[in-house]
């Protein structure tokens, strides 16, 4: 039997189509184009290294995470000063801007609704 | 002599392209949380770092008010396993609360179940036809 994998993350939103969106133009799906596969008209995929982004428009949530520091979503880049200047473009919210720590490069920023997502650049 | 042809440019986005490599959850007891997630999994407690196909799950301390997630569906961990049985059979092991017990969908049998911290755990056996980026990743066995 083989171990399993974390196949995907589903984020529930009001807005799939504003989240998928930013995810797309923030962070840059390793899918061709870099876009996001229609999976319904409400749910949407890409994926970011080896698991899924699933955006799945729901009711049962509410506009914006009224709990946002329970998971955090870490997404390793090869460049997060590069990153960050493309982030800074798009007007993205900080929680921390991107700083130097043990282990390398670390930036926590929010999406539109409100999740917690961090970039990652390790030292090698 | 002939000119070497351009080379293209990369893809701007290339540089913060970005790879999803862990996931911290906050949990009120992040070793008895680990601990559930290696056992609802069924991966070794001889590693130390909790690894499911090449992504890290974290626990760190959170004094969350109310202790259970408030909207499990916010953010869902879907676990995609090659015998739904088998992981159908550790849940239950672990007493786990179902939200939905196994069923059949048109993306592959599903079922959810809490964590000890109220969040959505998802275990999935994807169907063959289902999207390729909801297929199970053979890389990190």
């Amino acid at each position: 039997m083989a171990i399993p994998t974390l196949g995907s993350i589903l984020l529930g939103t009001t807005n799939p189509d504003r989240l998928r969106d930013w995810y797309a133009a923030a962070l840059a799906p390793g899918d061709a184009g870099g876009v996001f596969t229609e999976v319904t008209p409400t749910m949407f995929a890409a994926t970011f290294g080896d698991t899924s982004l699933l955006i799945d428009g729901r009711s049962d949530v509410a506009g914006e995470n009224p709990e946002p520091g329970r998971v955090v979503l870490n997404f390793h880049v090869d460049d997060a000063r590069a990153t960050a200047e493309h982030l800074k473009g798009l007007g993205v919210t900080w929680l921390v801007e991107l700083e130097e720590r043990e282990g390398g490069l670390f930036g926590t920023l929010v999406d539109p609704d409100g999740n917690y997502v961090q970039i990652i650049e390790l030292k090698e | 002599m002939v000119a070497d042809p351009p080379v293209p440019e990369s893809p701007a986005g290339v540089r913060w392209r970005a790879r999803l490599r862990a996931i911290t959850l906050e949990s009120r007891s992040p070793d008895r949380a680990a601990a559930w997630y290696r056992e609802a999994l069924g991966l070794s407690d001889d590693a130390p770092l909790l690894t499911v196909g090449g992504v890290e799950l974290r626990f760190t301390l959170g004094t969350c008010d109310p202790p259970s997630a408030v909207e499990p569906a916010r953010i869902v961990l879907n676990f995609h396993v090659d015998d739904i049985r088998a992981a159908e059979g550790r849940l239950i092991a672990l007493e786990a609360v179902w939200v939905r017990e196994l069923e059949r969908t048109r993306w592959g049998i599903i079922g959810t179940v809490l964590d000890l911290d109220g969040n959505y755990v998802q275990v999935v056996e994807p169907a063959p036809d289902s999207p390729p980026c909801l297929q199970r990743n053979e890389e990190h066995r």
